[in-house]
């Protein structure tokens, strides 16, 4: 027995010890992916940035120059800073009228798909059809949208004129103010269904007897929307709020695809500018590397103010907040 | 006894080796190219007759290949796997004769006598700012102007190609058809599609290129041509359409009534002809085709060629050699490259055979004459007109020393910040011109601008 008593001890010990490296192993292929395909390229991209690598013969060939690169973006008399930073303020028109109509919308119709007193008929076919651009590839949305809006023979231009509103073709894609306006539209009925099912799965993570209360208690829906759906899917929106952003800012299939930055550079974002310092022209890798670092930095100033925003700025403890 | 046998063995698998690497004595030659075209030609036309040739190709797309020849050339140039030969395209063509990866022909043994026989357009863009022949054509591309016989009677009175060459002869005289065009037909009927058409040919016109000495350079031509642009939408000539959209291919259907198409030699087997209207097969006996022409005929037919107000070449693929390579190589190994380019660029036999096979325009003009006098293609899709001989008259005209490396991404920022822009009347010329100096000097790092 008492020899017996021994042996488990043994063995349990022995067990403790060996199942604590197996935690390693399984987190070990996210390491793996992010260094080859995350920290890897931020690392090349930084160091292309500080050299004088132009072209493809010196994209391994190179000598570190310093930070030149990066300085010429906040010189206003070298080439590229009116384009870059004109391509960053035609990035910003064109995503903040579709980011706050995306969020809106989403927020409504999530609100009343999940809204127990509607009793919304034909839900999943609805979301299936809000949901339904995501799924088309960018390249045939642009060539779709292209072809509606061309000039001067396609559908939209003939429709107004046969019902009177236009008495000859009108040049959608030379006007600055339709070809963002349609690039901006693109990208909402795209991505509206995606950020409205991330609202949905938000609030059906709320537990039911919040709402349950609050309908025994009186609230109306408006009510219950702001007092309680609204507050507690904050991280949620978080997560929206800064998803949209990397995409918005990020923004470069659509224009490059149907309107090339035309008219005069209106619709030309920050990450064509990237691309065509990158893949035309001389192929300045350096140039395109350092507003490729540029971006990140803004990308990720901007991350930190929404998360700051949305986040509660009370002194309470943390853990007071638990209990809530 | 084991021992002995062992080293018997061992004897007779080291003699074995050797023996056999002396039959493997081949010479390898390294064949880099973005399409399989040449792969094929060399497999169907070459290899046969050369079994001493070890041939091993690569193949990489054309959105690629600028990056893996580059970075290829920079780093282990002289190495085996780098190729001997390599395909180049229109596009980059002008890059790679201007540097020093590839090689002066000469030095493969090429003599003035063989490189003067290259149809002289092909052969200049082939060339290095020096004059040195790096690049050989084997697909020559010369461009050449085709019109709607029907409706150039209708509203010109004009029934054959050479009083119709008349009528364009010239840029003035081509904007004065425009003109009569438009009033004979109240505005049915447009010159052409939109200024796009124009570009591909007025570019010839220029005396210089986009850069001299790694200066920008606006000819003088340039500013004529906005002019022409902006009458041409100005005055309502054109259907002021984009090329390869809808209304361009509308008008090859006749579905439009646009008179004329600037067009290369491909233009006219890959895009004029699948696009009249008519689905023919060139399998279908004449009879068939008057049927077919008869019952819903689109255009066919109904096309003639001249060579329009200037010569000019769009697209075509140049071959040339490795210079790191060239320089290290044996004399039997130099002849086998000599004979390789010169087979698929040169070689009457050959250029002849395949002009045969294919309909391909070639890039030898002893080949060209023998096949003109020997009574050309007359192409019933042209009314019975022989597309090689107007080709050939083209190709004549057109002058290639005006292509250079840069042209791809200036001509894509000369549309976009003058050509379109000044135009369409949305900004005077000196607005324009600056964008475009400005979009120039961002993308191009070793370009002067002024």
């Amino acid at each position: 027995m008492n020899s017996a008593a021994t042996g488990s001890q043994v063995k349990t010990k022995h067990k403790s010890v060996s199942y604590d490296k197996y935690g390693y192993f399984f987190i070990l292929p996210f390491f793996i992916v992010f260094a080859i395909f995350g920290a890897y390229p931020i690392y090349f991209t930084f160091r292309t940035a500080l050299t004088d690598a132009v072209g493809w013969d010196m994209i391994n060939n190179n000598h570190i120059i310093g930070f030149g690169n990066f300085a010429q973006f906040f010189d206003p008399s070298s080439a590229v800073y009116p384009r870059f930073w004109g391509a960053l303020v035609n990035t910003l028109i064109i995503w903040i009228p579709n980011f706050v109509a995306q969020l809106g919308l989403a927020l409504i119709l999530a609100s009343w798909f999940t809204d127990s007193r509607m009793h919304l008929k034909f839900q999943g076919g609805f979301k299936v059809m809000i949901f339904m651009p995501n799924i088309i590839t960018a390249a045939t949305v642009a060539m779709l949208f292209f072809s509606l809006f061309n000039y001067p023979i396609a559908p939209i231009n003939t429709l107004m004129q046969s019902i009177g509103v236009l008495s000859s073709p009108f040049e959608f894609f030379r006007s600055t103010e339709w070809s963002r306006g349609i690039i901006s539209f693109i990208q909402w009925w795209m991505w509206v269904g995606n950020t409205m099912i991330i609202m949905i799965a938000g609030i059906s993570g709320i537990n039911p007897s919040l709402f349950e209360a609050a309908l025994v208690d009186g609230c109306s829906s408006r009510q219950t929307f702001w007092k309680i759906t609204l507050p507690l899917i904050k991280p949620i929106l978080v997560y929206n709020l800064v998803t949209s952003l990397v995409g918005g800012l990020t923004m470069f299939d659509i224009p490059q695809l149907m309107t090339q930055g035309n008219p005069n550079n209106t619709t030309d974002t920050v990450v064509r500018f990237i691309y065509n310092q990158g893949f035309t022209g001389s192929f300045n890798f350096n140039t395109a590397s350092a507003a490729s670092m540029i971006l990140f930095v803004i990308i990720i100033i901007g991350s930190i103010i929404i998360k700051w925003v949305l986040s509660d700025h009370d002194d309470k403890p943390a853990k007071a907040k638990k209990g809530v | 006894m084991k021992k002995v046998l062992s080293l018997v063995l061992a004897l007779a698998l080291v003699l074995g080796c050797m023996s056999f690497a002396a039959a493997e004595d081949k010479i390898d030659i390294v064949v880099w190219s973005f399409t399989n075209e040449l792969q094929g030609m060399v497999e169907k036309y070459y290899a046969p007759n050369h079994p001493e040739i070890n041939f091993i190709y690569d193949m990489t797309p054309t959105a690629d290949y600028p990056a893996k020849v580059d970075s290829l050339m920079a780093s282990a140039g002289a190495s085996a796997e780098a190729p001997d030969v390599f395909a180049l395209e229109a596009a980059f063509v002008k890059k790679y004769v201007s540097s020093d990866w590839t090689a002066d022909l000469k030095d493969l043994g090429f003599t003035d006598e063989e490189l003067a026989v290259a149809i002289p357009v092909m052969a200049q863009i082939g060339q290095n700012a020096a004059g040195v022949q790096k690049g050989l054509s084997w697909q020559s591309t010369p461009g050449a102007l085709f019109y709607r016989a029907s409706l150039a009677e209708k509203y010109l009175g004009i029934t054959d190609p050479e009083a119709f060459q008349e009528k364009v002869c010239d840029w003035d005289t081509f904007m004065e058809t425009a003109a009569e065009v438009y009033e004979a037909s109240e505005g049915q009927c447009k010159i052409v599609t939109g200024t796009g058409d124009i570009w591909n040919a007025y570019q010839y016109q220029r005396s210089e290129g986009w850069v001299v000495d790694g200066k920008l350079v606006i000819d003088s031509e340039l500013y004529d041509y906005l002019d022409l642009c902006k009458t041409l939408i100005g005055d309502d000539l054109s259907w002021d359409a984009a090329a390869w959209g809808e209304t361009w291919f509308a008008g090859m259907k006749g579905v439009n009534e646009t008179l004329c198409f600037f067009l290369p030699t491909w233009g006219l087997h890959y895009t004029l002809k699948p696009n009249c209207g008519l689905t023919t097969n060139d399998t279908m006996s004449e009879e068939e085709l008057v049927a077919a022409v008869e019952a819903d005929g689109g255009t066919y037919g109904d096309w003639r060629m001249v060579e329009g107000p200037c010569g000019y070449s769009w697209g075509g693929t140049w071959i040339g050699a490795n210079a790191q390579k060239v320089a290290s190589y044996d004399d039997a190994k130099k002849a086998a490259v000599h004979d390789l380019i010169y087979f698929f660029t040169l070689d009457d036999g050959f250029l002849y055979q395949y002009a045969q096979d294919s309909g391909d325009f070639v890039g030898s003009t002893v080949v060209v004459d023998k096949i003109v006098a020997e009574g050309g293609t007359p192409n019933p899709f042209l009314g019975g007109q022989d597309h090689y001989g107007m080709f050939a008259k083209a190709a004549a005209l057109a002058n290639g020393s005006l292509m250079t490396e840069y042209d791809d991404t200036i001509n894509t920022l000369w549309g976009d910040n003058v050509t379109a822009p000044y135009s369409k009347g949305e900004a005077d010329l000196d607005t324009c011109i600056a964008n475009f100096k400005a979009a120039v000097a961002a993308a191009f790092t070793n370009i002067v601008v002024e």
